[in-house]
């Protein structure tokens, strides 16, 4: 064996830029997201191995990622090993930003350390989703894809990473949360999928592009498509906030309750537009913080 | 997760070719536009089980709709009844025979509601008499608008955020459908629906009209007055003789709708320079060889062909009033009732 320790790292996601379903390549639809990445929030992972034949996981309750961990193991060990996860996050719980399958990726990861193997994305994700149900987009750092969270599946690669982006977040429900496990997943009528079709097109030629504009376009489609299925208090209010002082765009977490204002780095106007939105949000009494990504 | 129906072997026919027409004008040029709308109607029927293998279609139809159920027959086997009347020319005609398509003819108008209304009846008896068979009703089947969402997709691959969508109404599937998904990414997108004089569909009073694919006397439910910015009515003779320009400045041999939406999104075009304007065209020119593109039967069968044409649009008071020429209305979003006031539709 390589090492006495693995470690593993996975981001957080500010919830996704849009959600949906999409056709696969031969025309079948799948559930399909496109995550936003949130580099700032991180959860950690060490794997130590011990003389047991069982993984066990310290927080107790990230039994996914024991799960995840102990999948590693078997699909990547050559001898039947066991041993101690222990996982560090600062991934807020139910906000829908990702951190269960943070904790998954980064277990995943720790065991490939320790391991010393070296695999691939498509692997890595299939352990995930088999752990987690669904999985997000947050693996895919060369560029961004969109991607079939229920299937481990690239529905599209698209050319680049998302651009960057400085995000208000606000979180519209503190005293909720939404278990991705529990939340019934968005039952779209078989019409009303035709809508994800321009979204996907306008997203594609935004993230080639870089146009921080009209990726706030298809953030704020996509999230008022979403108020049928996981409506959030005060959205409209947001938006109101978002028009007023010049932010690109709305963007949730679909299955979540944060929500984020959207503002391009690049225009010379954004330090002052973002001070004025968050005094607007501290006067709605929502508490709000900020990720540059 | 949901197994799709897909009927998808014409498929390469639907999207339409982006042609830039300068400024930032680009037309947008059908094969046969309606195909799209047809397949799409078809295969959510199929997941519907409203038409089973081999079953029959019944629809009303004297134009290219009926061309594409007929070639979407015939690629997968379904048997299909057209209503039409007068509007059905020759080739036509010959080409849905050779397709297999059972024609029948109206050849009196309702007294009120005109050809239109009577195929429509006639339609309903066919439909009692073939138990089983599927009227795909484009004039008021959601699925015909919502088939457009594959078009909203093709004008922003190609040409990024649109500004202006022109095009010509008839049963308002695909201007109100386009611009319903284009609406949802770009707010501020100006929509310019073009009828004719004689059409009820915004207004006018019920009367004779010479072109067929815009405009109608009955007032389809597909038509979503609400999307619409700006109306306006072109004369038969306007009509052709953009057609015949289309074709001659731009080599584009396109139908007479497709004429229609040039003229209007030139203009228009011109008038905002800067704006992205995406113009319908929705079919070819070989189908009208014989008549419009014929300056001898147009001088026979068109009234004023020889007027010398407006360069520009009269913007009228509403959109009731007596026209002779190019006509445009400020229709401002607005619902049909709430623009003609009484609440009542005209004709
Ligand atoms: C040639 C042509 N152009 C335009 C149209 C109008 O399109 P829509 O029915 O989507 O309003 C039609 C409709 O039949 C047509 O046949």
């Amino acid at each position: 064996m390589a090492k006495k320790r693995g470690t593993g790292k996975a981001i957080a996601h500010h919830g996704e830029l849009l959600q949906g379903v999409f056709e696969d390549a031969g025309g079948q639809l799948l559930r399909g997201l496109v995550s936003l990445p949130c580099p700032a929030l991180t959860s950690i992972a060490t794997f130590a191995p011990n003389e047991r034949d069982e993984v066990t996981v310290s927080p107790t309750f990230c039994e996914k990622a024991r799960r995840a961990a102990s999948q590693s193991l078997v699909t990547f060990a050559r001898v039947r090993t066991g041993g101690h996860l222990r996982l560090v996050t600062n991934i807020p719980i139910g906000r829908g930003m990702g951190s269960s399958t943070a904790d998954v990726l980064a277990s995943i990861h720790a065991v490939l350390d320790y391991l010393g193997i070296v695999t691939t994305t498509e692997s890595i994700m299939r352990i995930a989703v088999d752990a987690e149900t669904a999985c997000d987009s947050t693996l895919f750092k060369q560029q961004a894809v969109l991607f079939a969270q229920r299937d481990g599946i690239v529905l599209e690669a698209f050319r680049k990473p998302i651009p960057s982006l400085n995000i208000v977040s606000v979180d519209m429900a503190p005293a909720s949360t939404v278990s991705t496990l529990e939340f019934q997943p968005a039952q779209y009528e078989p019409g009303e999928v035709e809508i994800f079709r321009p979204l996907r097109s306008l997203l594609r030629r935004a993230i080639d592009t870089g146009d921080v504009l009209s990726l706030g376009r298809v953030a704020t489609a996509s999230a008022w498509i979403n108020e049928r299925f996981l409506p959030k208090p005060r959205l409209r209010e947001l938006q109101a906030i978002a028009m007023r002082y010049g932010a690109s765009g709305l963007q949730v977490a679909h299955s979540g309750t944060i929500a984020g204002l959207l503002f391009d780095p690049v225009d010379a106007r954004t330090p002052e537009n973002m001070d004025l939105a968050i005094r607007a949000i501290d006067a709605l009494g929502l508490s709000q913080r900020t990720f540059l990504t | 997760m949901f197994d799709r129906v897909r009927l998808r072997n014409l498929e390469e026919f639907e999207d339409p070719r982006m042609v830039p027409l300068g400024g930032h004008l680009f037309g947008a040029c059908f094969f046969l536009m309606k195909l799209l709308p047809a397949r799409f109607m078809l295969e959510r029927a199929v997941e519907r089980g409203q038409l089973g293998p081999g079953g029959i279609i019944c629809e009303s139809s004297s134009g290219t709709f009926a061309l594409a159920l007929a070639m979407l027959s015939v690629q997968n086997d379904y048997r299909l009844l057209i209503v039409g009347d007068w509007a059905l020319d020759r080739n036509l005609r010959r080409r849905l025979f050779q397709l297999g398509v059972e024609l029948d003819i109206v050849e009196t108008a309702h007294p009120t509601g005109g050809f239109q209304l009577a195929r429509l009846e006639r339609l309903q008896d066919h439909l009692r008499n073939k138990p089983g068979s599927y009227w795909p009703a484009q004039y008021s089947n959601h699925d015909n608008p919502t088939a457009y969402s594959k078009i909203a997709a093709r004008f922003i691959d190609v040409v990024g955020p649109v500004d202006c969508l022109v095009g010509s109404v008839g049963s308002g599937g695909s201007m109100c459908g386009t611009a319903r998904y284009l609406r949802l990414l770009f707010p501020e997108l100006k929509v310019v629906g073009i009828d004719t004089h004689n059409s009820v569909l915004f207004g006018q009073p019920n009367a004779l009209r010479h072109v067929s694919g815009l405009g109608g006397g009955i007032i389809p439910a597909n038509v979503d007055h609400t999307q619409f910015d700006e109306i306006h009515w072109l004369s038969a003779a306007e009509i052709i003789s953009a057609a015949h320009d289309l074709h001659k400045k731009h080599g584009l041999f396109m139908g007479p709708t497709s004429g229609a939406a040039f003229r209007v999104a030139r203009w228009w075009s011109d008038n905002h320079p800067g704006k992205r304007v995406v113009a319908i065209f929705p079919d070819e020119g070989h189908r009208y060889a014989d008549t419009v593109f014929d300056v001898a039967w147009v001088a026979a069968n068109i009234p004023n062909w020889t007027r010398t044409r407006s360069e520009e649009p009269i913007t009228v008071p509403s959109p009731g009033v007596k026209m002779t020429d190019w006509a445009r209305y400020p229709w401002g979003r607005r619902g049909l009732s709430e623009v003609l006031g009484d609440g009542l539709p005209p004709g």
